[in-house]
């Protein structure tokens, strides 16, 4: 018998997930594609295509994959359910990729089938409800479009989900109780503290800061104009590289290092 | 097979629970673990378990670092806490989602100890009361024929047709090939059920030793008055004398007192070692 990984395991252990906590996986999916859907429908209202789109797909894909993230490790607010998880004859490997598949694989693939068929359709309808037979007809039809999966704000909200996801995931081992809300709060402290420490250090290189841009920029007032001072184009690439890819590979990575090493 | 050489553990450097405590215990009996509220009785489970982790010295289970946690080990040993986790599950639907990481787990046996324990199946677990899901997780484990079981307080919620109930079935499925340990401050819900006695107290081991040991070295009687006091290991007043626990001198036969055991040991710990290290 393999120590590390058995698929037969994997998927009793999966199974077992499931099973005995659907609310809390299937539910709360369940429950995130249905609040995508209304935040689409009124923000669609509200304020159009665009916006609609751009709300839903980054609340849907990154807030709803760290809501979900937060039950996937979620064993240990009681003695009796954080024994029964760690004792259970499973490697952490599997109790990790469980995690991993649900929160990380498996709901984002739904969110984006699911948001791309409900954007698609309204978009359609969209078009089908114009008047072809209308001077604007081009101009209306042209000014909705469907969200592009491949295209910058896309691609910047894939990175907020690894970083996100990962840091709930990471959040959820280390805080037993109300994970989401202390992974919540231990964001914004990180946040608060960058943003001001990276002020702090700007305002002592230079007495007339504007805006200061972690790990990017410095804006100055020089007389009435303002100027900006970016990082080079090596030291920008490798500060946004490091936050988009290399620190959510390690906040994922993070989880099984502390799932073989939690004591409970 | 539990081994324990120089083990130390503590939640906090500076404050250890259990230091340097060495301790071999071999399958084939029921252990009584005794100790006050907060003695580290669930912290020695729980190390035994891998769920914490020694800070210094060796512990192998089974052949296993606990610590490590691998599956072929987790098979080899059930740990019920003192308050039990069921999910939201029937009887069947629990059976059919657990029982299959433990490779020796019997259904036949699973049902029986169901009846036995009067566990009846009436939709999901959660709405069971705290003794009945206590006694199905009991008899689940049980099913399992893990070579190891460790019980934390587990009369603890139990009724008292349950308890003799719990005291029967484990006496009846236990075999010489395993290992049941109990962890209790209910020590009356251990009599006549555990073959090896563990005294632990202030992080320290103050007894291990067998039932028959104990009576080879132990009398527990009843006396009318108390001859000399020096002699005596622990006295209590009782309807016909006194109850006392002191040194078998005479090789007379008596029955083991848990309780007045418990208090013989913990109240004079120099003198139970001098008696039970005597050859």
């Amino acid at each position: 018998m393999s120590e590390v990984f058995s698929i037969k395991r994997f998927l009793l252990l999966f199974k077992k997930i499931i099973a005995e906590r659907p609310t809390q996986t299937i539910g709360v999916s369940a429950l995130l594609l249905v609040l995508s859907f209304i935040l689409y429908v009124a923000a669609k209202t509200i304020a159009g295509f665009g916006p609609a789109q751009n709300l839903t797909f980054i609340w849907g894909l990154a807030g709803g994959a760290f809501f979900l993230s937060s039950f996937m490790f979620g064993y240990f607010n009681t003695n009796a359910s954080g024994s029964s998880y760690l004792t259970l004859p499973a490697s952490f490997l599997e109790k990790w990729l469980c995690g991993i598949l649900m929160a990380g694989i498996l709901y984002p693939l739904i969110f984006l089938f699911f948001f791309h068929t409900m954007d698609a359709a309204f978009v359609t309808a969209y078009h089908n409800g114009l008047d072809k037979a209308s001077l604007f007809y081009k101009q209306q039809y042209e000014s909705v479009y469907n969200f592009d999966l491949n295209g910058i704000i896309a691609w910047k909200v894939y990175a907020l989900f690894l970083q996100l996801t990962g840091v709930m995931l990471t959040g959820g081992l280390y805080f037993n109780k109300i994970p989401f809300i202390k992974t919540g709060l231990a964001i914004c402290i990180i946040v608060l503290v960058i943003f001001g420490v990276n002020w702090l250090i700007a305002n002592a290189f230079f007495s007339n800061v504007n805006d200061a841009g972690p790990y990017d920029h410095v804006t100055l007032s020089v007389g009435k104009q303002t100027g900006t001072l970016i990082l080079p184009t090596n030291l920008e690439n490798f500060f946004h590289i490091t936050i988009a890819f290399i620190i959510p590979v390690i906040l994922w990575f993070l989880p099984l290092l502390r799932l073989r090493e939690k004591e409970f | 097979m539990i081994e324990i050489k120089n083990l130390s553990f503590g939640y906090t450097r500076k404050k250890p629970l259990y230091k340097d405590l060495n301790l071999k215990l071999p399958v084939g009996s029921i252990y009584g673990l005794l100790g006050k509220n907060g003695a580290g009785k669930s912290t020695l489970l729980k190390n035994f378990t891998g769920l914490l982790f020694p800070t210094k010295g060796e512990l192998m289970v089974n052949g296993f670092i606990p610590k490590k946690r691998l599956p072929s080990f987790l098979q080899t040993i059930y740990f019920i806490p003192e308050e039990v986790y069921v999910p939201s599950l029937t009887i069947n639907g629990y059976k059919k989602l657990f029982a299959p990481f433990y490779p020796l787990f019997n259904e036949e046996q699973f049902y029986n100890y169901l009846d036995v324990l009067d566990v009846q199946d009436k939709g999901k677990l959660k709405t069971f009361s705290f003794g009945q899901q206590k006694k199905f997780i009991i008899a689940f484990a049980l099913a399992c024929n893990t070579k190891i079981l460790l019980l934390d307080e587990p009369t603890n919620g139990l009724d008292i047709p349950s308890k003799i109930k719990f005291r029967k079935l484990i006496a009846s499925v236990f075999t010489e090939d395993k290992m049941i340990f109990i962890s209790t401050h209910q020590i009356r819900d251990l009599d006549n059920l555990i073959d090896h006695v563990i005294i632990v107290d202030n992080g320290e081991l103050l007894l291990q030793a067998s039932t028959a040991e104990i009576t080879q070295k132990l009398s527990f009687k009843i006396v009318d008055t108390i001859a000399d006091e020096n002699e005596i290991l622990y006295a209590e007043p009782s309807l016909k004398g006194s109850a006392v626990v002191v040194e078998n001198t005479t090789g007379e036969d008596s029955k083991i007192n848990l309780e007045y055991l418990f208090n013989a040991i913990t109240g004079n710990p120099a003198k139970a070692k001098s008696i039970f290290h005597k050859n």
